[in-house]
């Protein structure tokens, strides 16, 4: 078995998990709206750690590149474009879910309720731009 | 330990295979040749070969050092944009499913007339 390849498989299977929770966990919340408050605060903190997992799988990709070959992926522009989108979106993600963990008690529902839409926005954005990222390096 | 012994031996020669096998890859360039001089109005086909080895999934064309695509096909040729009157460099090289360039690679430098 080649350690690189089973160390992107085993990235790729968090990255992916991290890509269905930011995205299935904000569309669960807005499609059965309106969740017990209790209820939608614990898919924050899953929506937190998909979001995390995110994050950390994708620094994974280049960890193992640079373990293996002393170098980043050599991508361009569209694929950079793409990259950097991702990473918006990710550290958007992550600050309007610790706004929410923090802030929510306080919020009407309707406040609560935009901030699924955008975060699911972010997570729909972000799996977007990671078609084009694949496909564009 | 009898068991554990024969799975232990059979686990790092699965492991080592690849790493013998990852000097295999290489890169041909048939044309345009090394030195060649091109004609700015036409469009510049370059054919190439490649056997990308045990770390090698694909290829990516670099022209005076940007990549300008990315080619999924280990053998064929490519069209080229048009380049500009000068000397030129094309390169390919050999990338892991990473993206990354695992060191295997040619370059041929051209004229553009």
């Amino acid at each position: 078995m080649d350690l690189q390849n089973l160390g992107y498989a085993v990235t790729q299977v968090v990255h992916n998990f991290g890509a269905a929770t930011v995205v299935g966990g904000a569309a669960f919340m807005l499609l059965t709206a309106p969740q017990p408050a209790s209820m939608q605060r614990k898919f924050a903190w899953l929506t937190g750690f998909g979001w995390g997992a995110q994050v950390l799988s994708g620094m994974g990709f280049g960890a193992i590149s640079h373990y293996y070959y002393g170098k980043f992926p050599d991508i361009h522009d569209i694929a950079i474009a793409a990259l950097v989108i991702k990473v918006l979106c990710a550290m958007s993600g992550l600050a309007v879910i610790a706004l929410y963990l923090h802030y929510a008690d306080g919020w009407a529902e309707r406040q609560r309720h935009v901030a699924w839409q955008i975060l699911f926005a972010l997570g729909g954005t972000a799996l977007t731009a990671a078609a084009f990222l694949r496909w564009f390096s | 330990m009898r068991t554990l012994i024969p799975l232990a031996v059979s686990i790092a020669a699965c492991c080592y295979i690849p790493l013998a096998l990852a000097d295999d890859a290489s890169v041909t360039i048939s044309s345009p040749a090394d030195g060649a001089k091109l004609s700015w109005t036409e469009q510049t086909k370059i054919n190439y070969e490649v056997m990308p080895g045990s770390k090698g999934d694909h290829v990516h064309l670099y022209v005076d050092d940007k990549e300008t695509s990315v080619l999924r096909q280990l053998k064929g040729s490519h069209t080229l944009e048009t380049l500009k009157p000068g000397k030129h460099e094309i390169c390919i090289k050999i990338v892991s499913k990473g993206h990354t360039p695992i060191g295997v690679q040619q370059c041929v430098k051209v004229t553009v007339e």
